[in-house]
């Protein structure tokens, strides 16, 4: 192993990259040869140079990607239903908005989507839509396009019956398509419903989003207020507490804000609730920030807190 | 001496599902297997590409364009190679299309000039730094720019496979697969990235 060689080798061997062979010969070569040995050194103090520029992305930083990216996910992805007037009677496909053409390769995903959201809709949605005639099923009827079925049980051959024959019991869900006014109070109360869906985040995201922009209606109020406390998904609690901003004035309001800001793991939330809080002057405000200052873990929420009070012209800490 | 970091990129999954379990799910609509799949990876995701690309607004981007993508094209994976394999691919891609277009407009540095002195857009991300002594910042903030002007001065494939196996501690051979290459091609880039951070950093290390 000649002096060339070596220089070549030593980035290798710094990354652990050399077989165990090469590596025993490499370090006898730097044992004898001081000007190898100082490159082997160099190398050593670049890769230290360089470990003090790594970067770690903030916890907010990272909550603000996850949000951005389940927001474009679930924004397109949720069904969209656009007929103007309250017609119970209208039943039809859905309408999926323009993400179908976007991601082509989707259609596993619709489904379950379609049927979460009927789920969800459930008692509600009975008493819009006209009784279904619910005939007995043949294969040939298995696949309607407004149906999703799901078998529930099989059963074997019934006595007498043919040889080989089986009984399956299906589940079927029809899938009919509901449109109104938001305004409405029928259109209100099923994406009342859909915004508590727990079993998708997306289609609780955009019936918050729908129904924030009605915020006067005090039904609303207390789905958004429940819904910056309660939901899983902090998308969708900042999708809510959008929508509460302008009662931020409100004590009522502004006391779930307070739970919100002490108890959500989000530091993205708590940013957006320390904002929304501070929006409006209230010198009470002023020993509950401070106390937040207090415990804070996260050093973005402590300095949104921070600037608050000093724009409040107030003592950071407590003496 | 040598750095390895075996396990310090890839999956944090939740014990109830295996990675191949997760992504057949994925593959049959399951958002929520989805989400899980994003949150296995997403870390290490946004901490190349910050240290890439050091800027948080690039890294942003790049974070949403390739999970978009895998949840686009998640359908196409056929379990040929790893997850972290193909998804590591599409990261790299959008990464480098963003340092060549940076090459070509020449380099927006992170350490830019101001009548106060150098000022580091990234300062951001280094909050317990601003408690240090100033001697110490200012050395800090010199060496800083040697560096960006080191990692300027490097081919954005050299930057790449140096980021890769200095900061994400992958093996060569996983990054020669990843950027579509040899192993020894990925070993060369690697020497010639460090001779020539070791030739513009000298005395200052």
């Amino acid at each position: 192993m000649n002096c060339e060689s070596v220089t070549k080798l030593i980035p290798l061997y710094f990354y652990g990259e050399l077989p165990p062979e090469e590596e025993d010969r490499l370090e006898q070569h730097l044992d004898t040869c001081p000007a190898c040995a100082r490159q082997a050194e160099s190398q050593r103090a670049l890769s230290a140079a360089l470990d003090r520029r790594e970067m770690q992305p903030s916890a907010a930083l990272l909550a603000e990607c996850r949000h951005d990216l389940m927001r474009a996910v679930y924004r397109h992805e949720a069904p969209v239903v656009r007929t103007a007037g309250l017609n119970p009677r209208v039943a039809s496909v859905p309408h999926w908005g323009g993400f179908a053409a976007w991601l082509p390769s989707l259609g596993a995903w619709r489904m379950p989507l379609g049927a979460s959201a009927l789920l969800a809709l459930g008692f509600v949605a009975a008493r819009l839509t006209a009784p279904g005639a619910a005939g007995p099923f043949t294969t040939a009827g298995l696949t309607p396009d407004n149906a999703i079925l799901s078998v529930r049980s099989v059963q074997p051959a019934r006595e007498g019956a043919q040889s080989g024959e089986v009984q399956i019991v299906l589940d079927e869900t029809r899938r009919r398509v509901i449109s109104g006014q938001m305004n409405d109070t029928n259109i209100q109360r099923l994406m009342l419903a859909a915004a508590h869906d727990e079993s998708n985040p997306g289609m609780r995201w955009e019936s918050v989003d729908l129904l924030k922009g009605h915020s006067d209606s005090s039904p609303v109020r207390e789905l958004l207020l429940n819904r910056v406390a309660e939901d899983p998904n902090p998308g969708v609690r900042l999708k809510a507490l959008d929508g509460l901003k302008t009662y931020t004035g409100d004590p009522e309001v502004r006391k779930v804000l307070a739970e919100v800001l002490t108890n959500d793991d989000n530091p993205g939330v708590r940013i957006a609730v320390v904002d929304a809080l501070t929006a409006h002057a209230d010198d009470k405000m002023v020993g509950f920030l401070q106390g937040v200052v207090e415990k804070e873990d996260n050093t973005y929420v402590r300095r949104r807190c921070v600037k608050a009070l000093q724009d409040m012209n107030a003592s950071v800490g407590t003496f | 001496m040598a750095q390895d970091a075996p396990g310090a990129v890839g999956a944090r999954l939740s014990p109830k599902l295996d990675e191949a379990s997760l992504i057949r799910a994925v593959q049959r609509g399951d958002q929520d297997a989805f989400e899980q799949l994003v949150r296995a990876y997403d870390q290490s995701v946004l901490r190349l590409a910050v240290n890439l690309l050091r800027s948080q607004e690039d890294a942003r981007d790049v974070f949403q364009e390739a999970f978009l993508r895998v949840f686009r094209s998640i359908d196409s994976f056929r379990f040929d190679c790893s997850f972290h394999t193909w998804l590591y691919r599409i990261v790299t891609n959008i990464c480098l299309d963003y340092l060549r277009k940076r090459k070509v407009r020449k380099e927006e540095p992170a350490v830019v000039d101001t009548p106060e002195g150098p000022l580091d857009r990234m300062d951001d991300f280094q909050e317990e730094a601003a408690h240090a002594d100033p001697e110490r910042n200012m050395w800090n903030r010199q060496l800083g720019q040697r560096i960006e002007g080191a990692l300027g001065g490097l081919t954005p494939r050299e930057r790449m496979v140096f980021e890769l196996r200095h900061y994400q501690g992958l093996r060569l051979r996983n990054i020669g697969e990843i950027l579509g290459t040899s192993e020894e091609a990925a070993k060369n880039c690697l020497f010639r990235a460090t001779q020539k951070m070791r030739a513009v950093l000298g005395d200052f290390q």
